[in-house]
């Protein structure tokens, strides 16, 4: 009787040893890998700021779309505001649209909403509750940008530009992108890498 | 009433080599974060390769003022800071704010934070280059932070606000015995 006692204690040791070895090994470090450059985006739904679901495909313009994962409060993100607003403004006419996405745990639908009013952002806005598409996308920071053709191939993710301060601007990567996919060629500079503030997530 | 004099001179002494260089709780003088200097590129890579010499581990936290998860986890950075300098560990905080905000921004969150590791200021024209000198599949999310043992290498790093108890488990295995 003894003996079976130990035994349970010691199993059952073990099994707590192994249930607090996987529950400490979980970082958010960890974050799912980005689709690689030439991947096929899949469609997906998600519900606008004020809560109307649009498909990424009805979003989509005839030649492509630029996703943009943004912040309401991120000082990063918002110093891009007006380029953002800009490049939807100039792009819609060419084909490409620009869709946002907040996939922040931190900043409710209504933020959303009162923040592009507030920030006279025009282009859909869609709210990732859960961060799945930020997961799908391995977006980790706001702003990221990633641009898909009209074959739902992935061509370019990355930065907006070099610089948060318009002075300081040198390099125009995603509108060199855009403008390389419109023309037909291939687009040279597939992504760049800039600061920003690290998506929120609820997982 | 010479003798009088002489203690009362040298009591002002005392109190004012105390405090010309204070002294944390455990010897160590306090860095002095009220002149954070700037650094380019090239500071970055040094800081990084360190003077081999220097066999402290490293360990670098990238934050901004405008990063709130910076902020937060700031706290909890000034602590480990504060436990771990006299085991041997060397902590530089790389702030990216902008160069113009260091002295209404930076040193007044330094103050308020009590910090005493270093810090320097990235300024360069394009991050690019500087995020993949750290890490080549960093993207430039903050915070993010490198803890480097005494060969270079990283046996540490994190993206977004860290669990403080994994950071110091990352640095005990490095100064472990070195007290």
């Amino acid at each position: 009787m003894k003996k079976q006692y130990a035994v349970s204690l010691f199993l059952a040791s073990l099994l707590i040893i192994a249930f607090a070895a996987i529950a400490g090994s979980g970082r958010n470090n960890d974050l799912p890998a980005a689709p690689a450059i030439g991947a096929t985006i899949e469609d997906f739904k998600l519900p606008d700021a004020g809560g109307v679901e649009h498909s990424l495909k009805s979003l989509t313009g005839k030649n492509g779309a630029v996703l943009i994962f943004i912040a309401t409060r991120c000082p990063v993100s918002n110093a891009y505001n007006d380029r953002m607003e800009a490049l939807a403004q100039d792009y819609k006419a060419k084909g490409i649209n620009v869709i946002g996405i907040n996939s922040n745990v931190t900043e409710p639908a209504s933020e959303v909403k009162s923040h592009a009013a507030d920030k006279h952002l025009t282009f859909t806005i869609l709210k990732d509750d859960g961060n799945k598409i930020a997961d799908r996308f391995g977006a980790a920071k706001t702003p990221e940008a990633y641009v898909i053709d009209a074959n739902n191939k992935l061509v370019y993710h990355g930065r907006i530009d070099n610089a948060q301060n318009t002075a300081n601007i040198t390099a125009n990567d995603l509108r060199d992108a855009l403008n390389e996919m419109i023309a037909g060629k291939q687009v040279s500079k597939t992504g760049g890498a800039a600061f920003g503030c690290s998506i929120k997530r609820a997982s | 009433m010479r003798a009088f004099i002489i203690f009362i001179g040298l009591a002002l002494a005392c109190s004012f080599a105390g405090v010309a260089a204070p002294t944390q709780s455990n010897g160590a003088r306090a860095a002095d974060t009220s002149n954070v200097r700037e650094i380019d590129l090239e500071g970055l890579k040094k800081l990084i390769q360190r003077d081999p010499k220097d066999t402290r581990p490293l360990l670098i936290n990238f934050w901004a003022t405008w990063c709130d998860q910076c902020r937060e986890e700031f706290p909890d950075l000034v602590k480990i800071d504060a436990d771990y300098r006299a085991k041997g560990l060397n902590f530089v905080a790389v702030s990216l704010d902008e160069i113009g905000d260091v002295k209404t921004k930076v040193e007044p969150f330094l103050k308020e934070m009590k910090a005493r590791m270093s810090v320097v200021l990235l300024n360069v024209k394009d991050a690019e280059p500087a995020i993949h000198t750290v890490d080549p599949n960093w993207q430039g999310d903050m915070p993010a932070t490198f803890l480097y043992d005494k060969d270079g290498k990283v046996v540490f790093k994190h993206f977004g606000r860290i669990n403080p108890d994994e950071l110091r488990g990352a640095i005990d295995k490095l100064v472990s015995g070195k007290e």
